[in-house]
């Protein structure tokens, strides 16, 4: 059973609309699509995510409706945001305890998690790796990333796992790191 | 909700917004040490201050903190109660600062005029608080509304002599202006 089903699913804002998507991906997939413009990209991973409700079409995640249950489905997607956050290395500790308390995760755990994600993702930029580590946090089965950065593809799929990974892009190019399987390979067990 | 979850998230938006808080008490000081008789002043000052509270949790100004309570998984209607705490604390404080500064210039009624401008000054927050989700025309609307609440306030607590029709009024208003924020969040679409 797909884990995201999308099918025509468009979001309308005044005379501006994102062309109907239809998508499958399912536990464990890398699907990474691309799209014409940016806010196309973001939107697409928004209603992904269940935080934006489409217009028109379905969107399912783990066969939960956003518009209905979209508690049930934040709890299955982790949403990724493409803007870094304007965090610093020393906000660490806080930022961690405030996303394991919004999605009531331990918070002994949470900083476990959490240390070992920064660990793994090395030198990785702190303006994209914590909003990397706090979707993590939770233990989403899906993670949603709105414009991942392309050097960063081997990195992310690493630190997901078996996890289903949607990403959705502006260029082929970067759509394609991030399609690469050799990288889960690599996973550590 | 959690009652952890919610002592997170309003204690983030504290912390972001200390600054703006400790204006708004440095100016509740002010105004409550050379205003200290008047009950106009702290309801009408501290209606305004609320205001600018609500104002100031319009999404865009933290993103970091609305993509993670928009991606949260919380209800509408209890991200809406988290929410509206938090200018909510921030007005309360700035009146009280506002009544403490009256009171030490020997404002005879101080004791009584803080109930009075904290229940206008949480109705008029709360009503403000739909502006943020608004543009334009309709978050004009819910502005002047906020301050039309607090002025009914004021009229029935000062000049009608009725502290009890105020508190009747302003819980009344309280409750419809946060649960009209609720539906408005649980509907919007952060675009």
């Amino acid at each position: 059973m797909p884990l995201l089903r999308m099918r025509s699913a468009s979001f309308r804002l005044g005379s501006w609309s994102v062309a109907p998507v239809t998508l499958d991906v399912e536990p464990g997939e890398l699907a990474a699509r691309t799209f014409a413009s940016a806010r196309e990209a973001a939107v697409v991973a928004l209603m992904a995510a269940g935080i934006v409700k489409a217009s028109s079409g379905c969107v399912l995640i783990g066969d939960f409706d956003p518009r209905v249950q979209s508690v049930h489905c934040k709890r299955i997607a982790g949403f990724v945001p493409h803007e870094p956050v304007g965090l610093e290395e020393r906000d660490f500790a806080a930022y961690v305890a405030y996303r394991a308390a919004l999605w009531n995760v331990e918070a002994r755990l949470a900083f476990e998690r959490a240390s070992a994600l920064r660990t793994a993702l090395g030198d990785m930029h702190e303006a994209f790796a914590l909003p990397l580590i706090g979707a993590l946090l939770a233990g989403p089965e899906l993670i949603v990333l709105d414009r991942p950065m392309p050097a960063y593809a081997e990195r992310i799929l690493r630190v997901a796992g078996g996890k289903a990974v949607l990403s959705t892009h502006t260029n082929v190019a970067a759509a394609r790191a991030f399609r690469r399987r050799d990288a889960l390979r690599a996973t550590p067990a | 909700m959690t009652p952890r979850a919610l002592t997170a998230l309003v204690a983030a938006r504290l912390y972001e917004q200390r600054r703006l808080v400790l204006y708004a008490c440095a100016a509740a000081l002010v105004v409550g040490l050379l205003q200290p008789r008047e009950a106009g002043g702290p309801v009408m000052f501290c209606s305004f201050l609320g205001i600018l509270m609500a104002l100031a949790q319009s999404p865009g100004r933290y993103p970091h903190l609305d993509r993670c309570e928009q991606s949260a998984p919380l209800f509408g209607r209890e991200l809406a109660r988290a929410k509206a705490l938090i200018p909510c604390v921030a007005a309360a404080l700035a009146t009280t600062i506002y009544a403490a500064a009256a009171s030490v210039r020997g404002a005879p009624d101080a004791v009584l005029m803080l109930p009075i401008a904290l229940a206008a000054v949480v109705a008029a927050t709360l009503t403000a608080l739909s502006a943020t989700l608004r543009l334009r025309g309709s978050r004009a609307f819910y502005v002047l509304l906020a301050a039309a609440a607090s002025a009914i306030a004021y009229v029935l607590a000062v000049p009608a002599h009725s502290p009890l029709a105020e508190f009747g009024f302003c819980a009344i208003a309280s409750f419809l202006a946060l649960r009209q924020y609720g539906e408005a969040l649980a509907r919007y679409d952060p675009i």
